[in-house]
């Protein structure tokens, strides 16, 4: 499947993919996929984990491990077939012709040495040998990516920038041998959703004014479509679809493109909303379900003025600086916030797993604090947690029946046999078949793992759940379903959900009221509504400018009209 | 930073000499808790021939008459003054004894620390760059080479060197070529764990998106050697190498008495089969001084190594 030919004849292609399957051993991972990028043109890879999409970039770049993965088929970069290509003549295209930006920008620079001596490699492709001159060009570049201190920069070590600056600096590496074509395997998913809007916006417009050529991987269906003029959708390694950007995101026609489309959280805003208002109706109307024991008039969760201080370095860091929000029963409240923001020391603090310095928090009308420790264990065991990772939050030897009965174990909870019970039931609840107790966490998909993680924190009936970004590790089409499961067991079970996201997207999905949080402080909070559709603070408007696609996509004239202007 | 490190390096200077203090004060209580009075034995052996004056002189320098407290703190007081004792075999004093040993296993200790870290460097990048096959079979070499007890090693280097190509022969066992095979014989185990632990960093470092990324800049695989993975694989090994200067000093007392070398070691044998407590003494603490010393500089150094390294947390640990 390639892309239809009339695109192709108006410009030269630079890189043209034919045919090409890679396969790890007897394991074939990519199937006979084709696509071709046109000279100052962008096109994107989108899939979820295992579609093959870092695999084809790697294979592009010739950067697959020696001995373990063959790809067969035809890579051609301005016609020369560069699998083909012995190393020795590859490698002058490294850098030069062949760009590459990797994901995650903290490991993707040498530790011990400072970010100057790993320029100078990028400025020597461009055949420069006076030091002196390089060192210009690289502070050039430097500033060119929106760098504020170019020569401190310069002087850096990796780990004294931030994720953000780093990744200007790859971006500023890779972009300084004007490379003709610029492969980015998620560039920006490791960062906070207001910089990658930052980064992107930089790196499109350096396009542009250099005309380079862009391969964007991403598993992020929206930036994908905001940034690339055409795109390619992979599943298990093969292409599904492709074609330009507007008609691909527009009118899907395949069936997993169109599911695809619909896991977007920001272009469905109301997707959970009808099951939540049935939720209401059904309260309102006093069909409540046995597992509301005590109907205190109160909030479930008050938090009142919450302050935290660390000492870090002799410097004081307010980490929560007055944090107050209440969530009613059965209702999810947000706190969104980027990284610092002071969202997970919020959680920290209600679970008391930190005590707060000042302020007061209560749970189903009980105050936490100036309570033995014994009383506290008895109101956490009502408040529990869905960590954000469920690919490190498992213990890996254990089975998952053992996991999920941990809590019950802990707090002394029934005979065995009841014990045992309640988890078979807990697990029915999430959605896993009752085969699943025998198992261990690694022979689980994302998913699974992270529905074992929602069973393991329901078994002790708990009347709050605390979800840390539950599927920020997760693909979009896996996320829908957790969302979809923790909406119905909100239903169920009349669960409240304090939900904590850098995602506004997702929490407009699935939240009634919000607070947003920079720096410890709260600058805005309020229904959910509110806050989106009238923003009162400017971080909170920063925050949903940077949700790609926040409008509809561009329709489809104005569309091609961009692709003209940057070829 | 400068004051920093130099915070730190008082800290860990300071953590030093504790270590060295403590471990005299253990090796003393050690050796007098040891069943039988030692000194006293060794005194009224009659063969020693001690008039009864010099026995009470000698009681009274080591205030053998007195409690262990007393006798420790006077022996440390002289430890600290730099004054180690006589033997009780010989009567020569313990520095002299010591001080003729020392080079001869100084020596041996430098050049064994030296060939075991030449032979881990070739084995570990051996295993790295070599192809397939021949990679597997150095991976395997440090596993051999801890399997194999270092008393065998140098019988089978005597027999074959010694006594079938003649390199050298034993009668002369500080000529340099004698010394060079007992040095192997010692280095051959130390290098194992050494070579172990530069594969795997090396293997870690090799995977890392860092390298990948400098691959994709166009370096060879001899630039992306020598500028981005050196450094950093070296880093675990620096400490490596100062927990191996301890088996260095356990090793050389079976090496010298296999070479038939004058050392430490063979000081230390005839000091434990003849109860010589001040000789003893002195040895077991000058071992921990070296131990310590070569530790302290491992440590010093690694700030200065790996930029990512926090002082303040190194102090407060």
């Amino acid at each position: 499947m390639t892309l239809n030919t009339k695109d192709r004849n108006m410009s030269a292609d630079l890189l043209t993919v034919q045919g090409l399957s890679i396969a790890y051993g007897p394991t074939a991972v990519v199937h006979d996929v084709s696509f071709s990028v046109a000279k100052g043109e962008s096109l994107a890879l989108i899939g979820e984990s295992g579609s093959g999409k870092s695999t084809i970039a790697k294979a592009i770049l010739r950067l697959l491990p020696h001995g373990e993965a063959t790809a067969t088929g035809r890579v051609a970069l301005n016609g020369q077939d560069v699998l083909a290509l012995p190393e020795k003549h590859f490698r002058p295209l490294r850098g030069r012709e062949l760009g590459f930006i990797p994901q995650d920008p903290a490991s993707a620079l040498n530790p011990v040495r400072t970010i100057g001596a790993q320029a100078h490699e990028a400025a020597a492709l461009l055949g420069e040998t006076d030091p002196t001159v390089r060192r210009a060009k690289i502070l050039d570049v430097l500033e060119q990516v929106g760098l504020p201190d170019p020569a401190r920069v310069y002087d850096s070590y990796p780990h004294q920038l931030s994720g953000g600056m780093l990744q200007r600096v790859l971006i500023a590496l890779t972009v300084l041998p004007r490379p003709a074509l610029i492969v980015a395997d998620e560039p920006t998913s490791a960062l906070d959703v207001t910089v990658q809007k930052l980064i992107l916006d930089m790196l499109t417009e350096l396009r542009r004014e250099l005309d380079i050529s862009l391969l964007l991987i991403t598993h992020d269906l929206a930036i994908a479509a905001e940034r690339a003029d055409s795109l390619v959708v992979l599943k298990d390694g093969s292409v599904q679809e492709s074609g330009p950007s507007f008609e691909v995101f527009a009118s899907p026609t395949t069936d997993y493109a169109r599911s695809l489309q619909a896991d977007v959280p920001a272009l469905h805003p109301d997707r959970y909303r009808n099951q939540r208002s049935t939720l209401r109706e059904a309260h309102d109307g006093g069909s409540r379900t046995e597992a509301v024991s005590s109907p205190s008039p109160g909030p479930q969760i008050d938090v009142q003025g919450v302050t935290k201080r660390f000492s870090a370095g002799g410097k004081d860091v307010l980490a929560c600086d007055g944090v107050s929000f209440s969530v009613d029963r059965g209702r999810t409240h947000a706190l969104v916030g980027e990284s610092g923001s002071g969202k997970t020391t919020a959680v920290r603090l209600l679970l008391g797993l930190e005590q707060p310095d000042g302020g007061d928090i209560k749970v189903a009308g009980q105050s936490t604090s100036g309570r033995s420790r014994a009383d506290v264990r008895e109101i956490r065991r009502h408040l529990q947690l869905v960590y954000q990772n469920p690919f490190t939050s498992l213990d890996p030897t254990w089975r998952v029946g053992r996991i999920v009965r941990e809590p019950l174990d802990q707090f002394g909870v029934g005979t065995k046999a009841e014990r045992a019970q309640r988890v078979r039931e807990a697990l029915e609840a999430v959605g896993l078949p009752s085969e699943v107790a025998s198992r261990r966490p690694a022979h689980l998909s994302g998913g699974q793992r992270q529905r074992v993680a929602i069973a393991r924190a329901l078994v002790v009936r708990p009347d709050v759940v605390v979800l840390d970004e539950p599927t920020s590790a997760l693909d979009v089409s896996v996320q829908a379903g957790i969302l979809e499961l923790l909406s119905k067991l909100q239903r169920e079970l009349g669960l409240t959900y304090l939900f904590v996201s850098h995602d506004l997207a997702l929490v407009r999905q699935v939240a009634d009221s919000v607070s947003v949080l920079r720096r410890g402080l709260v600058v805005e909070d309020g229904p959910v509504e509110e806050i989106f559709h009238r923003p009162q603070h400017p971080y909170t408007r920063a925050l949903l400018e940077a949700i790609p696609l926040a409008s509809v996509p561009a329709e489809p004239t104005a569309g091609k009209q961009l692709a003209k202007a940057t070829a | 930073m400068t004051s920093d490190y130099k915070r730190f390096a008082l800290t860990r200077a300071g953590q030093a000499v504790v270590v060295v203090l403590l471990a005299y004060v253990l090796t003393f209580l050690v050796i007098s808790v040891l069943p039988g009075d030692a000194i006293t034995n060794t005194l009224r052996d009659p063969q020693h021939g001690l008039s009864e004056e010099d026995i009470q002189r000698i009681v009274a320098f080591y205030g053998l008459d007195q409690p262990v407290i007393v006798q420790l703190l006077l022996s440390l007081g002289r430890f600290l003054t730099g004054e180690l004792g006589f033997s009780l075999q010989s009567n020569l004093p313990v520095s002299q004894i010591v001080g003729d040993a020392l080079p001869s296993t100084l020596t041996l200790a430098t050049s064994a620390l030296l060939i075991a870290i030449v032979f881990a460097v070739v084995i570990a990048y051996g295993a790295q760059y070599l192809p397939g096959k021949w990679a597997a079979i150095v991976r395997s070499i440090p596993s051999f080479f801890l399997s194999v007890p270092n008393f065998v090693i140098g019988l089978v280097l005597i027999e074959f060197f010694a006594f079938r190509l003649h390199s050298f022969t034993t009668t002369d066992p500080n000529s340099p070529v004698a010394t060079l095979f007992a040095a192997i014989t010692l280095a051959i185990p130390v290098s194992a764990p050494l070579a172990e632990v530069l594969i795997a960093s090396l293997d870690h470092e090799s995977r890392q998106e860092y390298a990948l990324v400098a691959r994709s800049r166009g370096l060879s695989e001899a630039k992306l050697f020598a500028k981005h993975l050196v450094k950093p694989s070296a880093l675990p090994s620096v400490a490596m190498v100062a927990l191996i200067v301890g088996e260095l000093l356990g090793g050389s007392v079976i090496t010298e008495t296999i070479f038939g070398r004058d050392g430490i070691g063979t000081v230390v044998q005839k000091a434990v089969t003849g109860e010589d407590q001040p000789v003893l003494q002195a040895v077991v603490s000058l071992s921990a001084v070296v131990f310590v010393a070569v530790n302290l500089v491992a440590d010093l150094a690694s700030p200065l190594l790996d930029p990512r390294v926090k002082l303040r947390e190194k102090v407060g640990a």
